[in-house]
């Protein structure tokens, strides 16, 4: 099943420090919650990890990432990924589009579009959640870019990002996910949220 | 006949046919002492856990087993590669085709196995599983089966390309597997293009799983030093597995020894030979030591065993006062990855030919194509006999939809096209021979006792305050009791069922089946036949079956055969013993054996008052004096190979009231009047009603297992896929007319299937009928809240005023 997603989020910095880390493809990656980039193939090719954990259970998912472009005039860049978890009970491919638009008064705005097919257990089993599976890692994955480019600036704000940057847990931890997921959904439920 | 006071009593000591015995196999199951597979537990087991694809078509690239073989207490990690010497990596299905015992290169469809790592407990094979390695090339994944005969589709079975035909006919495209035809084409044409009325109908009845509280597996137990091999499965049909093994595995069927203990429900789910029992079988004899496989209820749902999926097209040409003139039916039906549908081998698409119904067609004509998709294999008969519920459906629907362009009445249209009693036996149009019947007395018995004209009054003053009320009727036939060794066989052997019954010297009696049972209660029904037949009490008979070493050969229970082939069997054998113990009486009474009269549990000299002998003083003599030349013991066997299958019936009718704003849907009230012919144990019938009703209920209402455009299957576990329980099932109301089969020793036809094949109609055809004044026609199930309310919304019906 695939889920698309758009979303855009707002950083409190100029559009050149921000495009700096988007180019920083391990960076990138990091910012994805759990991920990490264990092996560099080529210019554009990387090996992956997600390391995700249910309670006491956690399961490694491996994957490829490819940087299809990379565009500094539009700020642009393009990758693709696909990786399964290592028995292959579930998989998953991801294309990501991510794009820092200028706004102005030395901020910017990052705009991620992202397609997320998966297969196997994933998809049987959490299909009805993905939506809101994916929004949440998008949330912390925007989150955690913002972060990454406030550190590039000066002062205490940036020493506090860098901070928490460094405290990044190294696996999605689904409890706290499938938490975020609920909050999300009560909030909806009483005019919080943007649906209705 | 029992005349008197005193012969009634002796009678109902017997606890014969026709009492509402309680059921023997109660007491240990509400203590929990059942025996079923997984309390098996053999010294030594070791436990499989099985690796399933996540796609749903896929190249294999690599498969690397290492991390998995190097976990402490990991023995063994076996893929196609490791059963390709044997020649076991691929296994002939029942239908003709073979299937990947695992996959072999490349997975056809999701979850489909791929390897079977066998360890010292179930956790670390658990654990074994996430370790090993497999790398996919996924392909386009085929998943809607209108688009399987496209030109551009993708080929989901490389090993039949260039095959014309796939065990089961000629094929005309490679996801085609048979097309079949039954009926008279041209006439049936000529029919329709001279018909005053005509109405035609796509339906679906959607790929739905039986999902018996018990999943599958197996113990099997490869002993070396004998080399003899024991599997305890969950089998429906452990002989024919037996045959099967020896064929596959080489070894002589006297060394194979197949046994279900008690079964927890199968419904069709546990007739085939499945992957994980034929790679436990293999590792057991590879390592050496008992094998133990279960499936969880995920791998239930998604890999063993689906039912139905037929996309159907139904046709009725009629006059204008509704008598059906021709009936034409286009099926395309989804098969999966292989072709493991389980049938009579010569029937590719089971006995859906019954589709004629409890009218009297003149013309009709069939066809059925079989394609392939990437789906998991199956299509077996769910509670019912093969394809009997998807013809019952086509039938009961269209019949509605004619009434419904006609104007005329739902059970007036019925009563006109009935097949009358004087017409049985009766030859349908696609060539059955109906036994027996009293389709317009059932009917017209059902109506009084729910004020049909009344339900019908109150439906019109709802519709005027604009409130759903439906009415839905249903009056079915089936065909069961396969079957005629003429018509139908598994795998070559003729579908005869068997009997042996053993009485013992004190009175006592073991009567040993081919038959068994996954809860119909098989040791109560067969001791009551034998009571009733050979005058010993029901309560001394012992019942056994589901030990291939101990049983005669039989076929099994499915397709509401036990009682229409067992139950045949198990009257002539004990009626051959009756006969040899009346040659005995008549020694010890010194008298010829025409001058007995058999009367309840004795033989007694005619018009000599006091001159008898009883059975239980038969069974001793037997032992000790019998006529000269006459050989020792009470016993025999019979193999009873029916003369023709038989066809119950029932009429039923179901109110039903449906929340506008909501979708919800009350069953207010479902009358259920069956006809089994001669009724053994009214106590047993009614249960298997409540039962078979129930699944038709979760079916109409809610059961489904849908795939995403990529063939993930969703919804495969009990969060999703429905399992009535006592909240949600209907009061069920039953009764009963008794139309014996003319062709069974007994007179008795087969119930537990009826309820659930006259059930789903009934179901849907109350949902339609309460839309049908709003210009619907058809909408097709589960009749969900959600799917009830898009049809509320899409009539602009769920707005508030």
């Amino acid at each position: 099943m695939q889920v698309k997603l758009e979303k855009t989020f707002p950083i409190d910095a100029p559009a050149a420090a921000a495009w700096r880390v988007l180019q920083d493809i391990k960076a990138v990656a990091e910012c994805m919650p759990g991920a990490q980039i264990t092996e560099q193939m080529d210019d554009s090719h990387y090996k992956g990890q997600v390391k995700l954990r249910v309670g006491p259970a956690s399961a490694t998912f491996n994957g490829e990432l490819e940087v299809k472009s990379l565009d500094a005039a539009e700020k642009k860049m393009e990758m693709f990924g696909k990786g399964s978890d290592t028995s292959g009970a579930s998989a998953a491919t991801m294309n990501l589009t991510a794009r820092v638009r200028d706004s102005g008064d030395g901020k910017c705005e990052l705009v991620g579009v992202s397609d997320v097919t998966v297969s196997g257990k994933m998809a049987s089993f959490g299909g009805r959640m993905m939506n809101q599976v994916s929004d949440q890692i998008l949330k912390q994955f925007g989150d955690n870019f913002t972060k990454r480019v406030l550190a590039l600036g000066e002062g205490a704000a940036a020493q506090q990002a860098a901070a928490d940057v460094a405290k990044q847990p190294k696996e999605i931890n689904a409890l706290a996910l499938m938490w975020g997921v609920l909050v999300g959904f009560f909030k909806s439920l009483f005019g919080g949220g943007k649906s209705k | 006949m029992a005349s008197t006071a005193e012969d009634l009593d002796r009678e109902q000591k017997l606890e014969g046919i026709g009492c509402a015995r309680k059921r023997k196999e109660d007491p240990r199951f509400i203590q929990g002492k059942g025996y079923y597979v997984d309390d098996v537990q053999l010294p030594g087991t070791l436990f499989g856990a099985v690796v399933r694809s996540p796609y749903a078509h896929a190249r294999i690239k690599s498969i690397n087993k290492d991390k998995a073989m190097a976990l402490p207490g990991v023995k063994a990690v076996l893929t196609a590669e490791d059963l390709k010497p044997l020649k076991l990596h691929w296994m002939p299905t029942l239908a003709g085709d073979v299937q990947a015992v695992l996959a072999d290169e490349k997975v056809c469809f999701q979850y489909q196995e791929i390897a079977m790592v066998i360890a010292d407990d179930r956790y670390i094979a658990a654990d074994g599983v996430d370790l090993v390695e497999v790398e996919y090339e996924p392909l386009p994944a085929l998943v809607d089966p209108h688009k399987a005969m496209d030109a551009d589709a993708p080929v989901i079975r490389e090993d039949l390309v260039g095959k014309d035909e796939a065990g089961q006919g000629k094929r005309v495209h490679n996801n085609h597997i048979f097309r079949w035809e039954v009926g008279d084409k041209a006439g049936t044409d000529k029919v329709f293009d001279g018909a005053e009325v005509t109405v035609k109908q796509a339906m679906v009845n959607p790929r739905v799983h039986p999902c018996p509280l018990e999943t599958c597996g197996c113990v099997a137990s490869f002993d070396k030093a004998r080399g003899d091999l024991t599997v305890y499965m969950t089998s429906q049909a452990p002989h024919v597995i037996r045959t099967v093994v020896s064929l596959l595995s080489g070894l002589p069927e006297s060394k194979i020894r197949i046994i279900s203990p008690d079964i927890g429900g199968g419904f069709g789910n546990k007739v085939g030979v499945y992957p994980g029992y034929v790679v436990a079988i293999v590792a057991s004899i590879v390592l050496g030591r008992p094998v133990k496989w279960i499936e969880s209820r995920i791998d239930n749902l998604s890999t063993t065993a689906f039912a139905r999926d037929y996309h159907m097209v139904g046709e009725l040409a009629a006059d204008k006062n509704g008598r059906i003139k021709g009936l034409r039916v286009n099926v395309l039906a989804d098969h999966g990855a292989f072709n493991a549908h389980a049938q009579p081998t010569k029937w590719p698409a089971g006995l859906f030919s019954i589709c004629t119904g409890s009218y009297d067609i003149p013309t009709a004509h069939v066809q059925v194509d079989g394609v392939y998709t990437n789906k998991a294999p199956g299509g077996v008969a769910y509670r019912c006999s093969f394809r009997v519920t998807e013809a019952v459906h086509l039938i009961e629907r269209m019949i509605d939809i004619l009434a419904l362009k006609l104007g005329i009445d739902k059970a007036e249209i019925r009563l006109r096209n009935f097949i009358q009693p004087e017409q049985f036996p009766y030859n349908s149009a696609l060539g059955w021979q109906y036994d027996s019947g009293n389709y317009p007395a059932a009917l017209k018995k059902v109506m009084e006792a729910v004020d049909y004209a009344g339900l019908r009054k109150e439906q019109e003053e709802k519709r005027k305050r604009g409130e759903l009320m439906g009415i839905g009727i249903c009056t079915f036939t089936e065909i069961v009791g396969a079957g005629p060794s003429k018509a139908c066989d598994v795998l070559g052997v003729g579908m005869f069922d068997s009997c042996e019954i053993r009485v013992h010297p004190t009175g006592s009696a073991i009567a040993r089946m081919g038959t068994i049972s996954q809860g119909q209660g098989h040791q109560t029904t067969y001791a009551q036949i034998i009571a009733t037949e050979l005058g010993l009490p029901s309560e001394v008979i012992q019942v056994e079956e589901g030990d291939t070493s101990t049983a005669p050969y039989g076929l099994g229970t499915y397709g509401s055969r036990s009682t229409p082939v067992g139950g045949a069997a198990t009257a002539v054998a004990a009626r051959k013993i009756r006969d040899k113990a009346r040659n005995i009486a008549a020694h010890l009474l010194e008298v010829s054996p025409d001058d007995l009269d058999w009367d309840i549990d004795r033989f007694k000299v005619k018009g000599v008052p006091g001159q008898e002998k009883t059975m239980k003083e038969i069974a001793w003599a037997a032992y000790n004096n019998v006529p000269p030349g006459m050989e020792m013991g009470l016993e025999a066997v019979e193999y009873y190979d029916p003369p023709n299958f038989t066809y119950p019936f029932g009429a039923y009718v179901c109110v039903l009231d449906i929340d506008r704003y909501t979708g919800e849907t009350k069953v207010r009230r479902f009358y259920a009047l069956d006809d089994c012919g001669t009724r053994i144990n009214p106590m047993i019938i009614e249960g298997q009603i409540h039962g078979g009703l129930t699944e038709a209920f979760a079916v109409a209402m809610g059961q489904l297992l849908s795939f995403d455009e990529d063939g993930n299957i969703q919804g495969n576990s009990l969060m999703d896929y429905f399992l009535p329980t006592a909240v949600e099932t209907p009061h069920w109301e039953t009764d009963y007319t008794v139309t014996p089969s003319p062709h069974h020793p007994l007179g008795a036809k087969g119930v537990a299937e009826s309820p659930h094949v006259g059930g789903i109609p009934c179901f849907t055809n109350g949902v339609n009928d309460a839309f049908s004044h709003l210009g619907v026609t058809h909408i097709d199930m589960p009749h969900t809240a959600f799917s009830v309310w898009k049809t509320l919304h899409e009539l602009g019906l769920d707005k508030r005023p």
